[in-house]
């Protein structure tokens, strides 16, 4: 905790007697703002050179780690939610908690989008190509099948699958 | 966002009437449905709080939209993500990362009553805001010289003020693989939403040094200054991820190009 | 000075206990800049109600379209146009802002024991933004108007003709009114409870205000950028949403349900709220398992983050999302049986008062247990692929949204109303007209279930013969519950008029607000209260308390 408290020392001989209902702010210190600060400054440094090695699909994920770790600094000591009501950091981690949420299951469909053939009447066992109970007559044979190619269609939803947009 | 002070003076001759001891009753600046400042005070973070909860949600979207599309289309994020200027990219998250330390030490010289130290830090807050705004603004020339614009526009390099075409330029947007239009459109989304921000809280800044100018903040009433830093630090919060996701997607540095 | 209003001299002023909020301040202008959490939630209601009626006029020319194969009325264009006006101007113009933003606007500061809401200036400008959102909507309908359907579906939403960008930049300003209100609100509940007010005490009307004021703050924002990037995209054409240029159309549809599936909370969890309060009161007793039903509002809140795309089974999304949302939607469907159940139990063997607020708190069980049910039908995935987009998912919502959220809003309003105006209705006329609005309702959409599961699309104009029967039943019917709605109009009217005046307690609760005069001065109470008991404890509530006056 930081070493320079300046509390306001009014508070306990206030001539008006607001005193214990005075703002009881902490107060941090010249060193602990510039010490949050060169950190930040280093992470960001170390983002810049993290980004020149290639990891592939971690290079992403250490980006956002590394963002993560300056943004917990920031929350934390500039926007004071260590000195605060404890309630206002569970406002954040609420907001971050549902980010999560929509990030995860939305990309939970677009990654298994294809994994299975989605069109309902056309159901096949991915592996063997095979009809599965209940299927159309005409399975399609995985080595057939070309690429962005959709059999037709009964459904009169508004919206189009997306099993076209990857096509060149 | 909210704000605390009234009018200049109090109307009710029968509250704090005496102008020696104004706090006898209720100090100008505690609103008539609260009981204490410690009260208000409170409330004002909560609610600011839950303000900027929202524009955390506000901005994810924009996110998770990156997200699908980087994961669609890896080539295309990489080819513009190498468009961009890493060195201004860099140049102005530093700059947002030292207005949050000035806001920071500017709520702190105005938690301690000091008017002039905090006059001081929000003018370098409002500076930052202005370099940021016009290391932008150098971007998205480029951009636009280049033609590396948003979906239709995509491909024809403009002039950024008249928007007209510019004759006999070259836009590297026909040697750029397939859908680096998406990363441009979400480009441009999202750090145009970000400068967005940085423009209102230019605005909101600078009628807080107005008011501290005024004399209207004190050891006793901070409120307006600790909330708009807070608003001013979720800005640079959108920055520290903004940042690597737009310019350091596949990094390859200089002399490494093959 | 924030509780007063902007031509308070010092009489009458904030102190005095002696003038009601209504005559504490007179003219235009004393109500164009109010302060006063009360007469704000009266500039809302106002709106809200003539929201209402606009959009119940075009819901009933959609009706009359419908009672006939074919042409019966309007072109098809036109009829698209209408039913898009009906459910914007319903979701985002009425039944959003209609029960948190009038009714509790005006009773969620009493209930605490305290003279405002958390930030008096925030809450008129949240007014003042709805009407601006309101603004653009009116101007989008006199100037093309839309025929996406309220849903706004891409690409349909980037390429047809018509004034999209004005009404989406309508519901887009209105959506920062809800969330400046859900901020006032969760505000305004942690930091104002009288001494004594604790969490424990809190009326159950409060913890479902709070769990919507969550809701508004979370989930209106991605609505928000939802309807950015349509106005860009249509504008711009940025390709998010285009397959032509890599996008993809069903991302916009997870973008428009994380917000909207979320905002069906913000719509029940208030009506559900008043329920709470309705039954308490005409059973003369305490809520059966107060903390089971606080939690559940919480956790429906908490769910309804979890569920959305069981809107989008049939969009195109993959198999494996299609059964993770599945399974995630009937666990939301715990909480509401919970309090269902809680409900039924509080009435058990209980001294129940048939008075007209209660009559619409019994009609909202009956119907709420229909709409909940029916939605279970749609959670599960085998059968909302035949369901789905049609008339089933068109009377389940109904159900939910008219039935239950609707009925709750028209009981509170008749409780509170003479906490508001200070007036009483007429009681016998209350009771005709809500068997005509009960009978109405019901009649215009149980044949929809029957409709739909036979196979009638939604949003279609035309339709094939066999269901000729059932739409004639329902319009029949529609014309039933406008008659009982605009007598019930008529009857309120009155009551303003010539009413007979209200005495404070005329219910004999023993809610917290019910303990301010009737109606209450500007600052609600005429001294600081020290609340010592809970709000449904009947059992230490004293006879002074539950009296009339």
């Amino acid at each position: 905790m930081s070493d320079a408290h300046d509390h306001d020392h009014d508070h306990d001989h206030d001539e008006d007697g607001y005193g214990k209902d005075e703002v009881h702010a902490h107060i941090g210190s010249y060193k602990q703002y510039g010490a949050v600060f060169m950190a930040l400054l280093a992470f960001t440094l170390l983002t810049v050179a993290v980004a020149s090695v290639h990891l592939g699909n971690a290079n992403l994920a250490v980006a956002v780690i590394i963002a993560s770790l300056k943004a917990a600094l920031v929350c934390t000591f500039f926007m004071h939610l260590k000195d605060d009501n404890k309630f206002n950091s569970l406002i954040l981690i609420a907001a971050v908690t549902f980010i999560g949420v929509f990030f995860a299951l939305t990309l939970n469909d677009v990654s298994y989008r294809e994994k299975l053939d989605t069109q309902s009447g056309n159901r096949i066992y991915l592996e063997s190509g095979d009809k599965a109970p209940g299927s159309w007559d005409n399975p399609i044979k995985k080595e057939e099948k070309k690429e962005g190619e959709a059999a037709p269609q009964a459904s009169t939803s508004a919206s189009a699958a997306p099993s076209a947009s990857h096509a060149p | 966002m909210t704000t605390e002070a009234t009018a200049d003076h109090d109307e009710h001759g029968e509250h704090g009437g005496d102008p020696e001891h104004p706090h006898a009753d209720h100090p100008k600046w505690l609103q008539h449905h609260w009981d204490t400042p410690a009260q208000q005070f409170d409330a004002a973070k909560l609610g600011m709080w839950a303000f900027l909860g929202q524009e955390l949600l506000f901005f994810s979207g924009l996110f998770v939209a990156y997200a699908i599309y980087r994961t669609w289309f890896g080539e295309a994020f990489a080819a513009g993500s190498h468009e961009l200027n890493r060195t201004m990219g860099a140049a102005n998250t530093c700059v947002l990362l030292f207005s949050s330390l000035t806001a920071a030490l500017g709520v702190r010289s105005s938690q301690l009553g000091k008017k002039n130290e905090t006059t001081i830090w929000i003018v370098l807050t409002i500076g930052c805001a202005f370099a940021f705004l016009v290391v932008k603004y150098f971007e998205y020339q480029a951009k636009f010289h280049h033609g590396l614009l948003p979906g239709t526009f995509f491909g024809t390099p403009r002039d950024m003020l008249t928007f007209e075409p510019l004759v006999g330029a070259h836009s590297p947007a026909a040697e750029l693989p397939n859908h680096t239009n998406v990363f441009f459109s979400l480009y441009f989304i999202m750090t145009g939403l970000h400068a967005l921000h940085v423009i209102i809280g230019i605005g909101i800044w600078i009628w807080i040094l107005k008011r501290n100018l005024r004399g209207d903040f004190s050891k006793r009433y901070f409120t307006p200054v600790d909330i708009t830093a807070l608003y001013w630090h979720l800005v640079d919060l959108v920055w520290i991820y903004l940042f690597p996701m737009m310019y350091l997607i596949d990094y390859v540095p200089p002399g490494h190009r093959g | 000075m924030a509780a007063i209003t902007t031509d308070q001299h010092g009489h009458g002023g904030h102190g005095d206990p002696n003038v009601d909020y209504l005559h504490v301040s007179k003219g235009i202008w004393s109500w164009i800049y109010t302060l006063d959490h009360k007469r704000i939630g009266i500039l809302y209601l106002v709106s809200v109600i003539t929201f209402f009626i606009v959009a119940g006029l075009a819901a009933l020319l959609v009706r009359i379209e419908l009672f006939t194969p074919g042409r019966t009325i309007v072109d098809p264009d036109t009829y698209n146009r209408l039913f898009t006006l009906h459910g914007v101007v319903m979701v985002f113009l009425f039944i959003i802002p209609a029960i948190p933003a009038s009714l509790g606007n005006f009773v969620l500061p009493m209930m605490l024991g305290a003279k405002d809401v958390a930030f008096p200036r925030l809450n008129l400008l949240s007014y003042y933004i709805y009407l601006l959102g309101s603004c653009f909507a009116i101007y989008s309908l006199i100037s093309g108007a839309v025929d996406t359907g309220w849903t706004f579906y891409t690409p349909y939403s980037t390429t047809t003709n018509g004034a999209v960008i004005a009404m989406v930049l309508g519901a887009f300003i209105a959506g920062f009114s809800s969330i400046l209100t859900g901020v006032n609100f969760i505000t305004t509940i942690h930091k104002l409870r009288a001494p004594g007010l604790t969490w424990s005490r809190l009326p159950l009307f409060l913890w479902a205000i709070y769990a919507t004021s969550i809701l508004q703050v979370l989930a209106t924002p991605v609505l928000a950028i939802t309807l950015l990037l349509l106005m860009l995209e249509r504008t711009f054409g940025i390709g998010i949403f285009d397959p032509h240029k890599g996008g993809d159309p069903v991302l916009f549809q997870h973008f428009f349900w994380f917000y909207s599936h979320p905002a069906v909370y913000i719509m029940i969890l208030p009506g559900m709220g008043i329920i709470n309060e309705l039954i308490s009161t005409f059973s003369h007793r305490k809520i059966m398992g107060y903390r089971a039903v606080f939690i559940s509002s919480l956790a429906l809140a908490l769910f309804s983050f979890l569920v959305w795309a069981h809107h989008m089974f049939t969009s195109g999304m993959s198999e494996y999302a299609n059964m993770v949302f599945s399974a995630l939607t009937f666990l939301v469907a715990i909480p509401s049986g919970v309090k269902v159940f809680n409900w039924t139990g509080t009435l058990y063997k209980a001294s129940i008062w048939a008075a007209s607020p209660m009559l619409y708190a019994l009609a909202f069980l009956f119907q709420f247990c229909i709409g909940g049910l029916t939605g279970l039908f749609l959670g599960m995935l085998a059968t909302d692929i035949h369901l789905h987009d049609t008339y089933f998912v068109v009377a389940h919502f109904h159900y939910v949204m008219v039935g239950s959220t609707v009925f709750a809003f028209w009981g509170g309003l008749h409780y509170w109303w003479p906490k508001i105006t200070g007036k009483m209705y007429d009681e016998g006329t209350a009771k005709k007209v809500f068997w005509i609005v009960f009978v109405g309702y019901n009649g215009v959409f149980l044949p929809q279930f029957v409709l739909g599961s036979r196979g009638m699309p939604r949003r279609y104009y035309d339709y094939l013969p066999q269901f000729e029967f059932l739409h004639k039943v329902s319009t029949m019917f529609s014309w039933v519950l406008a008659v009982g709605l605009f007598w019930m109009l008529f009857m309120f009217i009155q009551s303003l008029r010539n009413g007979k005046k209200a005495p404070r307690n005329p219910w004999n609760s023993a809610g917290y607000e019910w303990g301010t005069p009737t109606p209450p001065p500007l600052e609600n109470f005429t001294s600081p209260p020290t609340f010592t008991r809970g709000p449904y404890d009947y059992h230490l509530a004293t006879d002074a308390e539950i009296a009339e006056d």
